[in-house]
């Protein structure tokens, strides 16, 4: 506990489910070394954890490091110290999120794009959702995809028409519990 | 004769007596019952401090001793020759500890004082039902087993051999020599390792004190310190060594090719063989598995060009019978096979070895004549070392296997040797050059231009990404002193592969009654102070079987627990301490639950008497079977029903 009695940045993430063994880390570079994305983050993996220990939380929170993460799992899988950096990662984008950090990134956009096509059918959408994610961040882009579109829609691979599961009501009694804390 | 109880507290300097209040306990002491006198002083355990003790028995008649001061542990052999040099029984004496579960442990002085009192008036109650009792002493045989004829063994026989005293030293494998036959150089020194071996082998080989049976295992032992009875099988090598001249014919005639495991099966051996070219002894022996007379009753070239008639294809496996007085264990290790990380491709991608097969390939009687090849026959220009291999992970072994970082830094010294104009890459998380010379050498082997990368791979792989990258094998790490994702082609690898126990330690340790950690290694009796001992007295244990270690310290463990056993040999007998149980034979009623639940096999069932009985000198007191027993016909000895409860009473009250 630092002086004031708040919990430091690294108590903080320390204490994100599946996150308490970030103190164990001997900075190895496996994660960083196996990491899918990793020539596109400003800080890497490893850097990103030894930003949490230092509690370089504005640094951290600012780059576009921790919203590359694809959640491949190699870096978990690979940890010596059995750590999950990916679950420390994903921790630190609610972490950004909550305390009103801005991402550099579209990543949100296509989560949040993403999670509303969930609870608008149940189930993903990919033409709504796609064309949603255009329409939100570079309308020009979406006629990149014309080729791509065209060939999905030909082999019967993109519906034009949305379809909703049964007993969506029941799906989105779950997410609302889960988005406002849920049953821990 | 009425007791009468002496109590002495000590201070232990401030240990004690700066959180207990010393003079009240003494006070308090004086007022319990058979206490007839009661002292404080600085130190109990120095001379003046056992003078006290000693001028009270004489003179007051005291005949029941109480110490309260530190833990027996550390002075109860102390505090009982000093009552037995004053002409009384050594188990008149009761310890209360008032430092390590008291003082120790204890803030507040009140509760510290209230603690100590509630020892000590245990302690007095419980003494004043001690008994005399004897220790009882078991004469040592002088001959001593040794286990594993690697250098940790050789050194042993020898250390044990050259003071006189007869050494069995059995090796499973057809030679002694063990894994350091394999290696060509060793650290930090350079020396060539079969050149530093050789000659300790051929002294084991010539030793008239030294009994080497290779070929051979251990099928069964029984008894105790001093006293030990191992059944040693001798495996048929099928030559008559007292025949074979080791002329080695019958080698070059055999048609039958097999993987050499010495050679880490990168070269073939013969099924008639000896391991290596220096073997002690060097007499061949024939795998039974894959020869042609043994799987089909053809062939038998060996034995038409033997000119002794050494080949004796009915030679049958003996079992030997041997009594010993100790025993040490230098099993050795075995390397972690990293085939199961994937993603390193040893297995699956050409040129990626392991430590001891690069140790064959440089080694230049090995089978590349100490050339560094490919599997395509050229040289690699460029070569990469990865520490950490199977160790410090918590997914295979969590501990540091300890030679690794400076075998690989060997290795990158040897390769800049052998390989003109080569580039080699070190992958490490931290350097541990520990030892002497050793940060010295890692010096050194910086500046011949090995270059270091700080950063675990992440992976090794075939899949290029750009031109430059085809044919090559990849290293895919973050140079973590830069902070960046990097790829580095490479065309050979060198996994630092970690070292682990034998894959029979825990049957090697069920036969000698010893413990196996909980990675496999044999567990020491104390890592600091005791590190070549086990709980087993007469069998000890040295070099990898114990923990990781490099050849400096083997060699110094072997020496230690030759020392010891010479100790034993040289005292002639041993001591067994007295708080044995013993089972009173007219109440056993031969259910032999006891027999069971001992640890250390010290009971047997008399066939002819129907009943149980206990080997005094097996026996460590642990109590097991004194509870099991549904007669309650056993007795713990200085531990008895009214002792126990005479001391629950004492805290109690």
């Amino acid at each position: 506990m630092s002086d004031n009695g708040q919990a430091t940045f690294l108590e903080q993430v320390a204490s994100l489910p599946a996150c308490e063994k970030i103190n164990e880390c001997i900075q190895c570079g496996v994660c960083s070394g196996s990491c899918s994305t990793a020539t596109r983050w400003e800080y890497p993996p490893r850097k990103v954890i030894a930003m949490v220990r230092a509690g370089m939380k504005d640094e951290l929170l600012k780059s576009n490091s921790i919203w590359f993460c694809v959640s491949c799992y190699l870096c978990t899988a690979r940890c010596p110290r059995d750590i999950k950096p990916a679950n420390i990662i994903h921790g630190l984008e609610s972490i950004a999120l909550q305390e009103g950090y801005k991402p550099p990134t579209k990543t949100t956009t296509m989560y949040r794009t993403f999670a509303a096509s969930i609870t608008d059918y149940g189930r993903v959408y990919e033409f709504g959702f796609m064309l949603k994610y255009f329409l939100k961040t570079n309308p020009l882009a979406a006629l990149n995809m014309l080729p791509l579109a065209i060939g999905l829609f030909s082999h019967g691979r993109m519906p034009l028409t949305a379809k909703k599961v049964k007993g969506k009501d029941q799906l989105n009694i779950i997410i609302n519990r889960l988005s406002t804390g849920g049953d821990r | 004769m009425e007791p009468k109880i002496g109590v002495y507290i000590c201070h232990c300097g401030s240990n004690i007596a700066a959180t207990v209040d010393v003079e009240k306990v003494a006070e308090y002491a004086r007022s319990l019952p058979s206490v007839v006198v009661s002292r404080d002083y600085k130190f109990m355990c120095s001379d003046p401090g056992q003078d006290l003790i000693k001028k009270d028995i004489k003179e007051m008649g005291v005949n029941r001793v109480v110490v309260a001061s530190c833990s027996p542990q550390m002075h109860e052999p102390t505090f009982r020759r000093a009552v037995q040099e004053a002409g009384l029984n050594p188990y008149f004496f009761e310890m209360a500890n008032i430092r390590e579960q008291c003082s120790w442990v204890t803030e507040s002085r009140k509760e510290a004082t209230e603690k100590a009192k509630a020892l000590v008036s245990a302690a007095v109650r419980r003494v004043y039902f001690h008994e005399p009792l004897e220790n009882k002493e078991v004469p040592v045989h002088p001959d001593t087993l040794i286990v594993g004829g690697g250098i940790a063994g050789i050194q042993a026989a020898l250390e044990i051999a050259n003071a006189g005293h007869k050494v069995y030293l059995v090796e499973k494998e057809p030679s002694i020599g063990g894994h350091m036959m394999q290696l060509d150089k060793t650290f930090p020194t350079l020396d060539c390792s079969a050149c530093i071996l050789t000659p300790k082998m051929s002294m084991v080989g010539a030793h008239p004190m030294i009994e080497l049976l290779t070929f051979s295992e251990i099928d069964y032992v029984s008894g105790y310190v001093g006293n030990f009875r191992v059944k040693i099988h001798k495996k048929a090598r099928s030559v008559d060594a007292t025949k074979c001249n080791g002329c080695g014919t019958c080698m070059t005639k055999c048609p039958i090719k097999v993987d050499s495991e010495f050679d880490e099966k990168l070269s073939k051996r013969k099924a008639i063989y000896t391991p290596f070219a220096q073997a002690v002894p060097n007499v061949p022996v024939i795998d039974r598995k894959h020869c042609t007379y043994f799987l089909k009753g053809k062939c038998r070239a060996c034995e038409k060009f033997c000119e002794r008639n050494a080949i004796d294809f009915q030679q049958e496996d003996e079992i030997l019978d041997i009594e010993v007085g100790n025993v040490i264990i230098t099993t050795g290790y075995k390397l972690f096979d990293p085939s199961v990380i994937k993603e390193y491709g040893y297995g699956r991608l050409d040129n990626v070895l392991t430590s001891l097969e690069f140790e064959r390939m440089v080694n230049s009687a090995g089978p590349t004549g100490g050339q560094i090849l490919l599997k395509n026959g050229k040289e690699p220009e460029s070569i990469a070392i990865i520490h950490c291999v199977g160790s410090r992970d918590e997914k295979y072994h969590e501990y540091c296997s300890r030679i690794c970082c400076m075998y690989g830094m060997k290795f990158a010294h040897l390769l800049l040797e052998h390989v003109h104009g080569a580039k080699v890459y070190e992958f490490y998380i931290d350097i541990r050059s520990f030892g002497k010379g050793y940060e010295e050498f890692y010096n050194r082997v910086q500046r011949e231009g090995t270059i270091f990368f700080r950063g675990r791979p992440g992976e090794i792989t075939d899949v290029a990404q750009t031109p430059e990258e085809k044919g090559k094998l990849i290293i895919q790490f973050e140079d973590t002193l830069i902070g960046k994702q990097r790829r580095l082609p490479v065309d050979m690898v060198i996994l630092c592969s970690g070292i682990e126990p034998q894959s029979d330690a825990q049957e090697i340790a069920h036969k000698f009654n010893i413990s196996c950690g909980k990675e496999n290694f044999f567990t020491e009796r104390h890592p600091k102070l005791d590190p070549v001992a086990t709980m087993t007295d007469g069998i000890f244990i040295a070099g990898c079987c114990q923990g990781p270690k490099d050849i400096p310290d083997t060699v110094a463990q072997a020496s230690a627990a030759a020392a010891r056993v010479l100790a034993l040999i040289n005292n002639g007998k041993v001591e067994i301490e007295a708080d044995t149980a013993v089972i009173d034979e007219s109440k056993c009623s031969g259910c032999r639950v006891c027999n069971l639940l001992c640890p250390y096999n010290a009971i047997s069932y008399i066939e002819k008497d129907k009943v149980s009985r206990i080997n005094e000198a097996l026996c460590k007191g642990c109590g097991t079977c004194v509870a099991a027993c549904p007669s309650g016909a056993i007795t713990h000895r200085h531990f008895t029903d009214v002792q126990v409860l005479a001391e629950l009473e004492g805290i109690l009250v």
